[in-house]
């Protein structure tokens, strides 16, 4: 319905009101490429640490250093376009940016002490994961995501108790569950979305 | 019982909708205001500028890739206001007018 000047009585007034405000709501954005992208790049990341750890490599930690810088620079480029390109700024998209550069910049910081760190680097990426799983889950009302934080989290303290090659695993499964899956059901729900609005 | 006049500026169906609009976003472009009201772009245009007028919105003139963009948000006094209409039209339905 195209709407004029005409004024509307009481009842059309909050039937206008509540329309727009369910429809402008209802456009949110896609955010499951941050979800995708992070989980296959720590998956082929540990691959590739328990192949080389298994084959002896002394580099079994090159995939953390190729990949890791890599997906933080396809962020930056893909947030920066969406940005561009979004008609309609919600202050949810606020929330999650900030809470987007909170994780890099922690996640950066603690690759970068992971010598110091020791055994205790992947279960603190994992707390890490968790955080950023739970509190953007939670924001967009997604509960697989809520769901994968939580999974995270116990990972992370069970990895604190195994061998490194363990951890490796533990790790793998932590973004299968709490990055992948979660991410290619966040992509359905959005192309959902997409066409009951059409 | 005595009711609150309703704004005048804000008791028309497209400057409603465009206020419900900027209400629930922190900013929205002309073309997705256009999209969701499904009103012309002068009408749209005339109601923009009369909202601007009274201090109930802002509007901002850029450029994108070449183009002229204009996005609009919702002010704190525009903020009121839309509380103000949406109580005074809440009373006036409880009372059964």
């Amino acid at each position: 319905m195209a709407y004029s000047e005409k004024i509307p009585g009481n009842q059309e007034s909050m039937e206008i009101i509540s329309k727009m405000i369910q429809s402008a709501r209802k456009d949110i954005e896609d955010n499951s490429f941050y979800y995708l992208l992070w989980g296959w790049l720590v998956l082929i990341a540990c691959v590739l640490e328990y192949v080389l750890l298994k084959s002896g490599s002394q580099f079994h930690f090159i995939g953390w250093v190729i990949l890791m810088p890599a997906g933080a620079i396809a962020t930056s480029v893909y947030g920066y376009k969406q940005e561009k390109r979004q008609k309609v700024k919600s202050f949810i998209d606020d929330v999650i940016k900030y809470i987007l550069i909170a994780f890099l910049v922690v996640l950066v910081s603690v690759l970068a002490f992971m010598s110091k760190l020791g055994l205790m680097t992947y279960p603190l990426i994992l707390m890490i994961y968790g955080m950023w799983l739970f509190t953007s889950g939670g924001i967009i009302q997604f509960k697989p995501l809520v769901i994968g934080g939580i999974i995270n989290w116990v990972l992370a303290v069970a990895a604190a108790f195994v061998s490194f090659e363990n951890q490796i695993i533990l790790l793998a499964l932590a973004v299968l569950s709490g990055y992948i899956a979660p991410g290619y059901m966040l992509k359905a729900r959005f192309r959902q979305n997409a066409g009951r609005i059409k | 019982m005595k009711f609150k006049s309703l704004d005048p500026l804000l008791h028309s169906q497209l400057r409603l909708a465009i206020m419900s609009i900027l209400i629930s976003v922190k900013s929205a472009e002309f073309g997705y205001i256009r999209e969701k009201t499904e009103a012309s772009s002068g009408n749209i245009s005339v109601q923009l500028s009369k909202l601007a007028e009274a201090g109930y919105i802002e509007i901002e003139k850029s450029f994108r890739d070449n183009y002229p963009l204009t996005t609009c948000s919702i002010t704190a006094k525009g903020v009121t206001a839309f509380e103000d209409y949406v109580n005074s039209i809440q009373s006036y339905l409880s009372s059964g007018n």
